[in-house]
């Protein structure tokens, strides 16, 4: 049941072109010869454009071809006839375009039948024995002229010494047209010039006929559909051949023939052609006047010449009339390109400053980020000097320790000598501690140094536990002098941040000292602080607590500005550098504070990716 | 009662101390350890000529406050310390509370064994010191009611016949007594006696 539906609704949609719309006009284009041919295929899309151009309604166009040079019409007629009238004897044609004489001639014999009412556009040659009695009422013309007398006249321009003329035909009744047409030009001739009429060689000797002609002939291209043995041809495919070994310049006369390889000739445009035709079309499905007869001659003749032609048989293209177009010439590329090349340049021109544009931002705002990273750097550095002042005993104390215990070694081992008894076992253990203190001294100088140092934020990848331990003695010795309790607990995974080592430690320093002035003054069971190194939610944390009285409310929002302290003594810049410096990591710093349970400054630094659950420490 | 003098180290450094050790050692001087104040305190401080070298700074109470105990406990030895970063209030304090000498780490070793023999040397003083006012004490303890009385003005700076007024008694007593008190105290002159006297007054003081 569906399929039927469906089949139904095809067959429909198939039937709808014969019993198209009122108001849709129907053109055919009825070719008598093949109309593949390349003129045609130039003229048949002109006419389409030229009407589609136009206004009133849309023009539905139909063709049909009786190619009558290569199959005899008298013997089919009855039955195309036939068969033409039943295809459209539900359509109405208006306007037929009858292109070449055989055309005319089937639809003035039978136009009446198979489109009754239609009004007819011949398109034909001047001279082919037409005669504009031959239209029928209402019907116009289009004519073009087979100019082979221009033609010739550009052939001697080019050739002014040329000993013979040789024209090429074929023998079918167009061939025969214009052959008599050549003839007629040839015999006003004035010259002496021997003249020889190629007509219906078959080709495999048209071909080393015409080759044997010495360079100083010229050859005439006319159209050969025919040889005298009735074997049909495509007439560009017989211009082609002639042409590939002639030594004698080629020239043809219609305008599809420049480019195929004949130097020149006098030759109509078939796109004009076309659009001539496209208006009769539109003026005939106009209702135009149907008396009398309208015929028009098409575009003029034109001298056009192929540049690679000329060149080939090196002639003189300053001998060519002045207004002769002169096509496949390589012009500079700027001339053919000009507003396409044009266009390139402005854009890359466009882009190219962009890109300056955007370049010379960018340094911009590197040159800015460069100034605030040192900017960032020097405020950082001078805190940190600031806080080794703080520092100072502790770090004099680290310091003087291993070296006290290296100078009281030697003075024992000088002793030991002295004394004369063999304790050489003695010596080689003080010589050893000797070693391990004069490291250990080093190591914290070396420490220092990277502290203090002014040297250039380095991002690294770090273990935020190893930045806890390389501070770890130096904080315990100012826990000690100040009397502070000093409890580290690092994590027990390895927390890879990236970042610059120096400047971690002094977040981890200034926070640590802080909270030590928070519980200097306290009962000794307060006086602890608690630095603790773990994983978070949002990365790893570093948190170092106190037990003192926590921050005044009214303080909290100030916390981390500059020059604010609470502190005698104290410039106000460590909690604003420390979140600077957290900051510019990716992190973030927060404060909890009570009365009771004293103060929290956490840290969050964003972990690198490596970072798995247990990744192997990184070296 | 062993004669070589013992040398008592506080410092929590533990390469320091060996160091120290080996140093006094190879000195001639017996050496003991302690890493904290709580571990010398707790240790029994045998009677022997001696001297304490100490850091200021140490894990739980401090270098200052093991003077200030040890001053407490009427133990005197004298200290010398010796620490690794000096601050003027920190070694004003030390010294006003009788410390033999403040060193900084690292330390010659003529200035350390200088200080060690200073300190020994305090540490006899007040050693014959205090054997000399216990012996003077034993005799004192030997003098009758009478003698102290005529001592005690003697002392005072009175001539026979005023103490013989105001003892009632003859002044041939008096002057018999007197001889009595010299023989028993082992002293020749008034001046001697005055001596013996301020010693007898500040050992009891203490």
């Amino acid at each position: 049941m569906a399929h039927a539906l469906l089949i139904a609704l095809v067959l429909v949609c198939v039937a709808m072109p014969l019993h198209a719309a009122e108001e849709d006009e129907h053109v055919l284009m009825l070719y008598g010869l093949d109309p593949y041919l390349a003129p045609f295929l130039v003229m048949d899309k002109a006419v389409r454009e030229s009407v589609a151009g136009g206004e009133g309604a849309r023009a539905i166009f139909f063709s049909e071809s009786l190619d009558s040079q290569r199959f005899a019409m008298e013997r089919l007629e009855p039955e195309l006839v036939a068969l033409l009238a039943k295809k459209y004897s539900a359509l109405h044609i208006e306007v037929v375009v009858a292109v070449s004489r055989t055309a005319l001639d089937f639809f003035v014999q039978h136009g009446e039948r198979i489109w009754p009412g239609a009004r007819v556009v011949y398109v034909g040659f001047l001279g082919y024995e037409f005669k504009p009695s031959a239209l029928p009422p209402g019907a116009s013309a289009v004519l073009s002229i087979l100019d082979v007398a221009g033609t010739i006249d550009i052939a001697r321009r080019l050739q002014p010494d040329a000993h013979r003329i040789v024209v090429v035909c074929g023998v079918s009744e167009i061939d025969k047209q214009a052959e008599r047409q050549a003839r007629e030009a040839l015999a006003k001739l004035d010259a002496q010039v021997p003249v020889e009429f190629l007509s219906g060689l078959p080709l495999p000797e048209l071909v080393p006929r015409v080759a044997a002609e010495p360079p100083d002939s010229i050859v005439i291209y006319l159209t050969q559909f025919r040889d005298r043995d009735g074997r049909p041809y495509e007439p560009h495919d017989v211009l082609r051949a002639i042409v590939k070994t002639s030594r004698a310049p080629v020239y043809g006369a219609a305008e599809t023939l420049i480019g195929l390889g004949v130097v020149a000739g006098s030759v109509a445009s078939y796109e004009s052609r076309g659009r001539l035709i496209g208006e009769q079309v539109r003026r005939a499905l106009a209702g135009g006047p149907t008396d009398p007869k309208h015929v028009m001659l098409a575009a003029p003749n034109r001298c056009v010449a192929d540049a690679r032609a000329l060149q080939r048989w090196s002639l003189g293209e300053r001998r060519l009339p002045s207004d002769c177009e002169i096509r496949f010439k390589d012009v500079p590329i700027w001339h053919r390109y000009w507003w396409q090349i044009a266009l390139t340049l402005a854009i890359v021109a466009a882009q190219a400053t962009l890109i300056a544009a955007l370049l010379s931002q960018r340094r911009r705002r590197r040159l800015a980020e460069q100034a605030e990273q040192a900017h960032r750097a020097s405020l950082a550095h001078a805190s940190r000097l600031a806080v080794a002042g703080e520092l100072t005993g502790a770090i004099a104390h680290e310091i003087n320790q291993p070296l006290g215990a290296i100078l009281s070694n030697a003075d024992a081992g000088d002793l030991l000598l002295d004394s004369g008894v063999d304790r050489r076992n003695e010596l080689r253990a003080i010589l050893a501690d000797i070693r391990r203190d004069d490291l250990r001294a080093s190591e914290v100088i070396q420490r220092l140094r990277d502290l203090l140092g002014k040297q250039k934020f380095e991002r690294k990848e770090l273990d935020l536990n190893d930045v806890v331990n390389d501070l770890e003695s130096i904080l315990r010795a100012e826990a000690r002098r100040r009397g502070v309790g000093l409890e580290i607990r690092p994590a027990p995974e390895t927390l890879a941040i990236m970042g610059d080592r120096v400047q971690i430690q002094q977040v981890l320093i200034n926070l640590v000292l802080n909270a030590m002035d928070a519980v200097v003054e306290l009962p000794e069971a307060r006086r602890t602080v608690v630095v603790s190194v773990a994983k978070g939610a949002g990365g790893a944390v570093l948190a170092v607590r106190d037990r003192g009285r926590g921050i005044a409310p009214e303080h909290r929002a100030k916390l981390f500005e500059s020059f604010f302290s609470t502190k005698p003594s104290g410039m106000g810049l460590g909690l604003s550098i420390t979140r600077t410096i957290v900051e510019a990591h990716g992190g973030r710093i927060r404060a909890e504070s009570g009365p009771e349970d004293g103060t929290v400054f956490q840290v969050e630094l964003p972990l690198t990716i490596a970072t798995g659950a247990s990744s192997p420490h990184p070296a | 009662m062993s004669t070589t003098p013992l040398v008592h180290v506080v410092d929590d450094d533990p390469s320091m101390r060996a160091a120290l050790r080996r140093l006094l050692d190879a000195a001639g001087f017996e050496v003991r350890g302690y890493s904290s104040t709580g571990e010398f305190l707790l240790q029994p401080l045998p009677d022997r000529p001696g001297c304490l070298i100490l850091d200021m700074r140490l894990p739980g109470p401090s270098g200052l406050e093991l003077q200030t105990a040890l001053q407490q406990r009427n133990i005197m030895l004298p200290v010398v310390f010796l620490t690794g970063h000096a601050n003027v209030t920190a070694s004003v304090q030390a010294m006003k509370a009788g410390a033999v000498d403040f060193l900084t780490k690292p330390v010659k070793r003529e200035v350390l064994l200088d200080a060690v023999q200073r300190a020994l040397a305090r540490d006899a003083v007040q050693r014959t010191a205090r054997e000399e006012a216990d012996r003077l004490r034993v005799r004192f303890a030997s003098l009758t009611q009478r003698q102290r009385e005529v001592f005690d003005r003697i002392v005072a700076g009175k001539l026979n016949k005023q103490i013989a007024d105001e003892l009632s008694i003859a002044e041939r007593t008096v002057k018999r007594e007197r001889e009595q008190v010299m023989a028993k105290l082992d002293a020749s002159s008034a001046a001697d006696l005055g001596r013996l006297a301020e010693l007898l007054q500040r050992s009891a003081g203490k």
